[in-house]
């Protein structure tokens, strides 16, 4: 019995709408296939991971960025760490930024929710690796 | 029993008393006034290093040839008292065989007898003593000297009578003058208010638990010069461990003091400046490497891209990379230019004026919002400032104030001078949406930061508003409640 390959759903909050539509189409250019959904800012996507609507269609992986505007990059990982245990599948979390200051890079290194730190440019080829090569884990199974 | 009981001596009586007087090892001399005639005791010799008769016992021998010509008068006076009770004690200095002049102490009586009239004295070598005060003397010169140089005096307190004993120079500092001893508590009032607990624990903990202090507190002198002063006391114990005296010493450090606080501020102000530099850099680097990532991006998306369509999309967004990199510099350049105006002069401006000059070129996003803005300058209607920061204040606090307006309500702008302490302060009320202090309070005044999802929020006004204030000398305070407020506080001198 062959398990056929679920689509791995990607998400990205960023407040830069031309990086958001560069990503996007570079997935579509290198054929990943994936679904990939789009936040401006931490709050929103934290409003979309909290709402039972969604919950079957919850990210498998996270990019998200430092500096933005309402929630930033460190509020919405403070916030997501509380949720994550009701998510019923792995979220892996990215961080994407431009930043290079040393204090910003130490502290996402150093925390264990944060998977890497991708600095802009980002390199698309390992940005389409880290999607590949995702394991989709053993989704809530659901009832109906 | 005396000397002197029954008018007898006992034993041979006078000859006793002769050889008394002869042997002991004092100067005893008798003068007869009237036969000119004088009798010095072995003792007389032995003082001046002589053995009896060997030098001439004469009046004039003594007068001319041993005692010091300066110390004549006094000796005169001395020896031919007429007032009554002892004749007073004079100082002179004698020529002895072997060791020059030394000091002696001279007394003298008259006396009239039936074989004329006489004097009768007694000298003793005083040189050692002497000599011990003229040292003395010097290390209390010295010492007082050296105190009024350095303005700084010695004190006391003895614990069990809690009695004070400040030096002269404490008083000087105090600028107390006179016969005056102040108590403890009365020596404390002089510190400034604030400091006079600080001193009471110190001294308290120096007799409790044996804890010295140093300090450096403000103090109010007599005639009520303010200055700053170093308090040190030191805790002196007895063999049980006890504190019996506390001592210690008291400076006007005003100069150095007030020296060292404003280069300290100097200090602050640099490393302020230092660190908005440093901030300022890492975020313009910041800002431009993203800018460059993304044009990067969309550059190699461009090459990989198949599609017309696509190849369109991608050129409008690096049009809009271009246009955002544009106005980066343009950021830069009205930063760079806070620091070449500040060397042009400031002129006394009016804020009234100013601010019609920055209602006018606001005037169609205030009538689009329906923006009250009432004003009020009456309590400090001018300012001496850089014309051109003050309007860019207004700019953008005003504009700040329309654009973060509440959703439910017209915005309502207050904004009026005020003088406190001799500074002039600026303030902006508004009834907007307010932000979240806690949240953003440290990040508000920095660069391209934003707080609400706004499409005209650049976050470059605050970060400049913020660097003109500081850069001439003022500070920029703000308090806010979500949904209720903003008040910014512009310190402007």
């Amino acid at each position: 019995m062959s398990v056929e390959r679920k689509m791995v759903t990607a998400c990205i909050i960023d407040d830069d709408d031309i990086f958001i539509y560069g990503f996007k189409k570079f997935m579509e250019i290198r054929g990943v296939s994936a679904e990939i959904l789009n936040f401006s800012n931490g709050k929103e996507a934290i409003d979309y991971l909290k709402n039972p609507f969604y919950a079957n269609n919850l990210p498998d992986i996270i990019f998200v960025d430092i500096n933005m505007p309402v929630m930033d990059g460190w509020e919405f990982t403070q916030n997501f760490e509380e949720i994550k245990s009701h998510m019923g599948k792995k979220i892996s979390v990215y961080f994407i930024s431009s930043s290079v200051d040393i204090n910003d890079i130490s502290r996402a290194k150093n925390n264990p929710a944060i998977e890497d730190y991708i600095l802009k440019p980002i390199s698309e080829s390992y940005v389409a690796d880290i999607i590949n090569s995702h394991d989709i884990s053993p989704g809530f199974i659901s009832m109906n | 029993m005396s000397f002197f009981e029954g008018h007898n001596f006992f034993g041979e009586s006078t000859a006793h008393l002769a050889r008394l007087i002869n042997n002991i090892n004092t100067g005893i001399w008798e003068y007869n006034t009237t036969t000119k005639k004088a009798k010095w005791s072995d003792g007389f010799y032995a003082i001046l290093g002589y053995q009896p008769g060997e030098i001439e016992c004469s009046y004039h021998n003594f007068f001319e040839n041993i005692l010091y010509f300066h110390d004549k008068q006094i000796f005169l006076k001395a020896t031919h008292y007429a007032g009554t009770g002892p004749a007073p004690l004079a100082q002179i200095r004698l020529l002895t065989k072997n060791n020059g002049y030394q000091w002696f102490e001279s007394s003298a009586l008259k006396h009239d007898d039936d074989d004329g009239q006489f004097i009768h004295g007694v000298l003793n070598n005083i040189n050692k003593y002497k000599l011990a005060e003229f040292r003395a003397a010097e290390a209390d010169f010295m010492a007082a000297e050296t105190g009024r140089i350095a303005r700084l005096g010695g004190w006391e307190i003895d614990i069990s009578s809690m009695a004070l004993n400040m030096s002269r120079e404490i008083y000087n500092i105090y600028e107390l003058y006179g016969d005056i001893k102040l108590s403890v508590d009365e020596a404390i009032s002089f510190f400034e208010p604030a400091y006079r607990p600080v001193l009471t624990k110190a001294i308290d903990d120096a007799i409790k638990y044996c804890k010295p202090y140093d300090l450096e507190v403000l103090f109010k002198t007599a005639k009520n010069n303010v200055i700053w002063v170093r308090a040190k006391g030191i805790p002196i114990i007895n063999d049980y461990g006890s504190c019996v005296k506390v001592r210690g010493i008291f400076q006007d450090i005003d100069i150095i003091k007030r020296s060292g606080l404003s280069m300290q501020s100097s200090i602050n102000l640099l490393d302020d400046q230092n660190k908005r530099l440093q901030n300022f850099a890492y975020i313009v680097s910041h800002n431009l490497r993203s800018h460059a990532g993304n044009l990067k991006f969309m550059v190699n998306l461009f090459e990989e891209t198949k599609t017309e369509n696509d190849k369109e999309e991608i050129f409008s967004h690096i049009k809009t990379i271009s246009d955002s990199l544009s106005a980066t510099m343009g950021h830069l350049d009205e930063i760079v230019k806070i620091q070449s105006e500040i060397s042009k002069e400031r002129k006394s401006v009016a804020f009234e004026t100013i601010f019609n000059n920055v209602i006018a070129t606001l005037r169609a996003n205030i009538e689009a919002s329906d923006t009250q803005i009432s004003a009020d300058f009456s309590e400090v209607p001018e300012i001496s400032y850089i014309p051109a920061y003050l309007e860019s204040i207004f700019q953008n606090l005003l504009t700040n104030a329309i654009k973060y307006k509440h959703p439910n309500r017209e915005p309502v702008i207050n904004c009026y001078t005020h003088i406190h302490e001799k500074h002039v302060y600026l303030v902006f009320e508004d009834n907007g949406m307010g932000i979240d202090m806690k949240r953003f309070g440290d990040q508000l005044f920095g660069m391209y930061r934003t707080f609400h999802q706004n499409k005209d929020a650049k976050g470059i006004g605050l970060f400049i508003t913020r660097n003109q204030v500081e850069a001439l000398g003022g500070s920029i305070a703000v308090e806010s409640t979500v949904d209720v407020g903003t008040k910014f506080t512009v310190r402007l001198v």
